[in-house]
């Protein structure tokens, strides 16, 4: 499936319907009916059988939802006030363009703000607060903008999956239907022990999806493709640049969530260096993904988290090196190779 | 003219503060089919005539229709060694729009996507967290190494902002550049009717450029038309969140102005006009300047008693700014009807 296709997917944490959907059936297609499930959070699992029951189970792990916005209440003028679904900055989203509903259903919005002329000084000099920031559909009064998008409605960003630069793409949910791409890529990659691989759900919201994934799968290593905020542009200084893009996914030996198993993260960095994979470790301990829950979660795991670089992470408009993108699988399976080695 | 179709494709066209030309020649195509002539002066501004229809005994009275083309943009203030590019304003675009914004940069060689960043929320301190971000940490990311970058771009090049035409509920669109193209389209939607119905006036359409830096094209459109009557056209201020109603006008009817540099008695002649042909619509007031093309041609040569009807918008100078396609045809039918309604003899107790 096109990376294209994913990003553009409605998939808010709780409400990833369209992107399970369309994993479940791509790798029932590959893996057939009895390999793939559902577990108790609305992740999907999928297994593949070990050849070798003497190899590490492995578990791969990206997660579906991505961030996004919910509809809390209107206005007697009919605009919508939101809460945001996930980590977002409310400085990203001042006039934007949203989509309220799913699917079919959704209508357009935009966020709109205090016109430039009529900003007092304290105004322009203070950041946008969430609370003060609603979204305009066009509804007349309070009982139509309630009608059409009431109290839940989720709200996704609404921008085209736009390839640009040199071999760059801007897109929303980059974070994390990148590592959905590869997972997805990776299915029939060739490994003998049993391989897992863990589509999660609401790992935005707290990893909530990769914690009952980890318990049910219970593998030896656990392999999470993700994302993470790059940070490296605009004369930033060295020392709080997490990661560049273009220098291939980054290699985290710890953030916020979790810290990778120094056995493996000083196997991975050696293998990548001997096989060529671009790679870099991530500088800067900020940021957590699904590797918190799955090292954690019932008797534990060693983990290790390959991030392609992202800047304007949580935004409508992040972005991504597609070479980067690339190398992600590329080192997920040379790791996987290097396992059966043993 | 379909006003929808028209806003999807004229938002979207190129025309920042003094770099209006290929605009210019788009919009005179646009106008050509409803006026007897058509041509661009020395600034750019595109000056459109419709001959009146019925013969004055006398001179007959010439009315300048006005609204600008122009747009906010940005510009390259520089290329930083990383290949980002920093930017500032070409009228006022507010920097809190910016983040997580796209963008087209337009360099000689062509134009390149990209995308404006500011340094990332967990890295600001407590105190900057609480700020907005200013134009010095805004960055556009090209997505090229910064060899490449600086081969193609230079300090200067214009840089539009993204934000195509989406449709809203009850008849409603959002889109960048409503300011002003929604009020071009008035003025097409009135030249669409008045070349359809007899009128004594010479009705001459200029949209003027570089509006957004003070009125320098309707100073000097006004000046070469040398009008009797001004009848301006911007959009102004409809309802945002937390606004004080007062300071505001609903999107759903025409707001023409009212204060010292509207010409009272002609004001009375646009309700009057507005009556009779049974549209609605509410009173803005401007006590002092409107900041519209009005302030520039009201003091044109030797004074031109002016009318101005606002357009209401929301979130103006955004790339969401919000219309109601409904009053841009109801602006349209009441600016023709006033030019209609403009023959010999309209003066008489203009001052009195």
């Amino acid at each position: 499936m096109e990376l294209k296709t994913l990003c553009e997917m409605q998939g808010l944490s709780g409400r990833e319907e369209f992107v399970r959907k369309a994993v479940k059936d791509i790798c029932i297609e590959k893996l057939g009916s009895d390999a793939v499930s559902f577990d108790g959070t609305g992740s999907v699992i999928a297994v593949r059988k070990a050849k070798n029951p003497a190899l590490p189970r492995v578990m791969l792990a990206a997660h579906m939802d991505e961030v996004g916005l919910l509809v809390i209440s209107a206005t007697d003028e009919g605009l919508l006030h939101f809460r945001a679904s996930g980590g977002i900055d409310a400085r990203v989203l001042v006039s934007k363009r949203v989509k309220v509903g799913y699917g079919e259903a959704a209508i357009a919005g935009v966020i709109g703000e205090t016109p430039i002329h009529l900003q007092t000084a304290e105004d322009e000099k203070a950041a946008p607060k969430m609370e003060n920031l609603t979204i305009d559909i066009g509804a007349k009064d309070k009982a139509e903008a309630e009608d059409k998008a009431p109290l839940g409605t989720p709200v996704t960003f609404d921008i085209p999956y736009t390839p640009f630069g040199d071999g760059y793409v801007c897109a929303k949910a980059l974070d994390d239907r990148v590592g959905v791409y590869n997972l997805l890529r990776l299915l029939d990659t060739p490994y003998d022990g049993e391989l897992t691989f863990a589509f999660t759900s609401q790992e935005e919201v707290g990893l909530r999806g990769a914690f009952a994934a980890g318990y049910r799968v219970q593998p030896d290593i656990g392999i999470v493709l993700e994302t993470t905020g790059a940070n490296d542009l605009g004369d930033v200084d060295d020392a709080f640049k997490v990661c560049i893009p273009d220098k291939g996914p980054s290699i985290s030996f710890m953030d916020r969530s979790s810290m990778a198993d120094r056995g493996l993260f000083k196997t991975v960095l050696a293998m990548a260096k001997e096989e060529n994979i671009p790679h870099q470790v991530k500088k800067y301990i900020s940021g957590g993904n699904d590797a918190g829950a799955i090292q954690r979660a019932g008797a534990g795991a060693k983990t290790v988290v390959f991030s392609v670089p992202c800047r304007n992470i949580h935004s409508p408009a992040s972005v991504c090196c597609l070479r980067d993108v690339d190398a992600q699988y590329r080192l997920a399976q040379a790791t996987l190779r290097h396992l059966m080695k043993g | 003219m379909d006003i929808l179709s028209f806003l999807r494709e004229s938002t979207q066209r190129f025309g920042p503060v003094g770099y209006e030309q290929a605009l210019a020649k788009w919009l005179q195509e646009q106008f050509a089919p409803y006026c007897d002539e058509v041509h661009t002066d020395a600034m750019a501004n595109v000056v459109a005539v419709q001959k009146p229809t019925v013969k004055s005994a006398g001179k007959a009275p010439k009315i300048m229709l006005c609204a600008h083309m122009d747009e906010i943009a940005l510009l390259v203030t520089d290329i930083l060694d990383d290949g980002a590019l920093r930017v500032n304003m070409m009228g006022g675009v507010s920097s809190h729009i910016l983040p997580a914004s796209t963008v087209t940069v337009h360099t000689e060689s062509g134009p390149l996507f990209g995308v404006v960043g500011a340094k990332a929320p967990h890295l600001l301190d407590g105190e900057e967290q609480k700020q907005s971000v200013k134009f010095k940490d805004l960055y556009v990311d090209l997505g090229m190494s910064p060899e490449a970058v600086k081969a193609k771009v230079n300090i200067g090049d214009m840089v539009t902002l993204h934000g195509e035409t989406v449709e809203l509920l009850n008849g409603r669109a959002a889109s960048k550049t409503m300011d002003d193209r929604s009020c071009i389209a008035v003025m097409l939607n009135a030249a669409e009717r008045l070349h359809k119905i007899s009128h004594a006036a010479e009705v001459v359409y200029c949209c003027s450029v570089q509006e957004e830096v003070g009125g320098n094209g309707a100073r000097v459109g006004a000046y070469t038309i040398d009008p009797d009557i001004g009848f301006v056209l911007d959009v102004t201020f409809a309802a945002y969140p937390g606004a004080r109603p007062d300071t505001t006008v609903p999107l759903t009817a025409p707001a023409p102005a009212c204060g010292p540099f509207i010409q009272r008695k002609l004001l009375d002649t646009l309700k009057d006009v507005a009556k009779k042909s049974n549209i609605s619509y509410n009173l803005e007031l401007n006590p002092r300047g409107t900041g519209t093309d009005t302030d520039d041609v009201q003091v044109a040569r030797d004074g031109v008693p002016c009318v101005l009807v606002g357009l209401p918008l929301s979130y103006m100078h955004t790339t969401v700014e919000v219309v109601d396609l409904n009053t841009i045809s109801e602006c349209g039918r009441l600016a023709a009807a006033f030019c209609a309604e403009i023959e010999e003899g309209w003066d008489t107790d203009l001052w009195s």
